[in-house]
């Protein structure tokens, strides 16, 4: 800093101009951001409940009806079994993922192991490998077993997918948290199992939470396996909606109805994180 | 109560060695504080006691049984963190009462026990709190109740004052010592205050680089310091060390300093050690060696007088009222009981004959 202080008194005023420019111009890229994420989604909000008169009318302004979603959980859609499929699946995977990963991602914070490293870049290495390359001999395998079209070839392979992904997060937030409660609670009287569950897992309930969110989503939304590894009984409901595609052409109404199915839970969750990962659990346990 | 026993202990990570060969009894109801500067193997060596480390090598012995094998939670060992170690989740009251809760003590049995404890530590008014509602000397308490909730034989403290601000640590340190000796328990303390180790200790293992360099009660430890490190690192201003010369029961140093050893079987480099308290400033011409000031400091309750020796610099404590200028000349007395010699090679203590 140089100059009189009526100079620096200048800079300073200039600086702050300069600075209510950047935040008009920051606002408008967030508007315009927001802009091409959300009216997608209006679009199909809107659509589903048009007629298929409507369909293609660019107004705002029309009769909504619940027509489309009485059509899709009616014959021959029968869109309602997908949706449970979709539920068995994702619940099943996120139920079987969450606790396997969370002794894991705990192994791989606290213990020392040999090639402990090597373990977990394998473990993430994983996930570089496109699900396409894998999808075709994954097809083989689950024919051979019998399990094609079943919940119980969709579940092993969204844990194969969702289980590195899982200890990776949590194993973050595991890192996170200071050792020094748990080693009391060792001292206190507690086995190791016995701490996990009632120190480290209220700790870090929050990320738990989120990462079981997360998987739930993955889970919901996968489809390249749905699609290959399930033609009737096991169709989850991303697959379900291609059936919209018919000779008749698309059915855009519907293809939006069983849109709003998919993303009503990815609100209900996203509003769930929100609300638990502000704030951290771990204030005052150490110093 | 219990006594504790650990015998050619040695604890090394890859290349590093924390603790080398280290044995050191502590007897049953003994107030045990293992002292040194941060890296010693200090904590290293009280987390072995507790389980929370394996020894490479060695046995540890809790009321003579080998304990080597038994995880934390079956030593019966209570332990302090520095950092609390609290469970953030729980109230101040599920905290003190955790340990009873695992051993599968009643809903009544474990009210009335943490209201106990918590009550000789005065924090019943906070029982419903979470830690983060605490302050630091609050959570310090509640780690401290937790501790002696459930009686156990041993206490392991892991420089519990340490987060502590300078007021708090004071009465803090008291309470220990009156908690210790009303329940008698087996203690173990890490510190690396050297004043926190003289006023709790019944004994004080000095520790460096992984080894126990003095085994004594606080007093000998400080009067009759084993070696170089240990006179250096007890005391505050820690002892003078001038080096020189010693043959024939006589020390010399630059300055003009000549000194009676009453040590005689020693000729060689020796450094002479002398606390500030046993160094008397005088007028001129009226002491052992005359000596220009180099600094003087008021620290409240005395005057740190800095004098130079030749190169080296003698550090006197004088009367709070003492006053001088820098640059002055005036004369210093050794205290000639209460000088000690080391030998420069091996820096141990010349005991005098």
């Amino acid at each position: 800093m140089s100059g009189t202080l009526a100079q620096r008194v200048a800079r300073v005023a200039g600086a702050r101009r300069r600075r209510l420019v950047w935040r008009g111009v920051e606002t408008a890229l967030l508007l315009a951001t927001l802009l091409i994420i959300l009216f997608p989604i209006l679009w199909m909000a809107l659509t589903a409940f048009k007629r298929p008169v409507d369909l293609f009318d660019l107004t705002v302004f029309f009769t909504p009806t619940l027509d489309n979603f009485r059509t899709i959980f009616a014959h021959p859609w029968n869109i309602g079994a997908t949706l449970l499929n979709s539920t068995i699946v994702a619940l099943a995977t996120v139920v079987i993922a969450i606790p396997a990963s969370t002794l894991a991602a705990y192994a791989f914070s606290r213990f020392e192991m040999r090639g402990k490293g090597l373990l977990f870049f394998a473990i993430l290495a994983t996930q570089f490998i496109p699900a396409v390359v894998v999808v075709l001999p994954f097809y083989l395998l689950f024919r051979d077993l019998g399990l094609l079209d079943t919940h119980v070839a969709l579940i092993i392979v969204n844990l194969a997918i969702v289980t590195p992904f899982a200890v990776w997060m949590l194993k973050g937030f595991l890192d996170a948290v200071p050792i020094e409660s748990e080693e009391a609670a060792l001292v206190d009287g507690a086995t190791r199992l016995r701490v996990i569950i009632d120190i480290v897992v209220p700790v870090i309930w929050p990320g738990v939470l989120v990462t079981t969110v997360f998987c739930f989503i993955l889970t919901w939304n996968e489809f390249l396996f749905a699609l290959i590894l399930t033609r009737d009984d096991a169709v989850t409901l991303p697959v379900g909606i291609t059936r919209f595609r018919t000779e008749r052409g698309d059915l855009w109404e519907l293809i939006a109805a069983a849109g709003i199915l998919i993303s009503i839970p990815m609100f209900l969750l996203a509003s769930v994180i929100q609300r638990h990962f502000v704030g951290g659990m771990t204030g005052g346990a150490v110093k | 109560m219990s006594s504790i026993s650990l015998q050619r202990v040695t604890k090394a990570w890859g290349g590093f060695t924390a603790v080398r060969d280290l044995t050191l009894d502590i007897r049953q109801g003994e107030f045990m504080v293992l002292l040194g500067p941060s890296g010693c193997g200090k904590t290293t060596t009280m987390r072995m006691i507790a389980g929370l480390e394996e020894p490479t090598s060695g046995d540890v012995l809790i009321g003579g049984v080998r304990v080597n094998d038994l995880a934390p939670r079956e030593r019966d060992i209570a332990m302090v963190f520095q950092s609390y170690g609290l469970y953030p989740h729980m109230s101040v009251a599920d905290n003190i009462g955790y340990p009873l809760k695992l051993r599968g003590l009643g809903r009544e049995e474990r009210a009335a026990r943490v209201r106990q404890a918590a009550a000789r530590v005065e924090l019943e008014p906070l029982l419903a709190r979470r830690p983060r509602e605490l302050s630091g000397g609050q959570r310090q308490r509640v780690a401290l109740a937790r501790a002696i909730v459930r009686q156990p034989t041993v206490f392991l403290m892991d420089e519990p004052l340490s987060n502590l601000d300078a007021k708090l640590r004071v009465s803090t340190r008291a309470e220990i010592k009156h908690l210790q000796h009303e329940l008698g328990v087996t203690t173990v303390y890490v510190t690396h205050d050297q004043i926190e180790a003289m006023t709790l200790a019944h004994r004080v293992a000095v520790m460096a680089g992984g080894e126990i360099r003095q085994l004594d009660a606080p007093e000998a430890i400080y009067d009759r310091p084993a070696d170089l490190f240990v006179a250096g690192f007890i005391g505050s201003p820690s002892m003078n060390l001038v080096p020189g010369e010693h043959a024939n029961g006589v020390f010399t140093a630059a300055g003009g300093l000549r000194a009676i050893t009453r040590v005689a079987r020693h000729a060689g480099p020796a450094l002479l050690g002398i606390r500030p308290e046993d160094v008397r400033v005088l007028p001129a011409g009226q002491g052992d060696l005359d000596a220009s000031i180099y600094a003087v400091e008021l620290t409240g309750d005395a005057v740190l007088v800095t004098a130079m020796l030749g190169p080296a610099r003698v550090i006197a404590r004088a009367d709070r009222a003492w006053r001088a200028e820098i640059g002055a000349t005036v004369a210093l007395r050794f205290d000639a009981t209460r000088m000690h010699l080391f030998d420069a090679a091996s820096t141990k203590r010349l005991q005098p004959e």
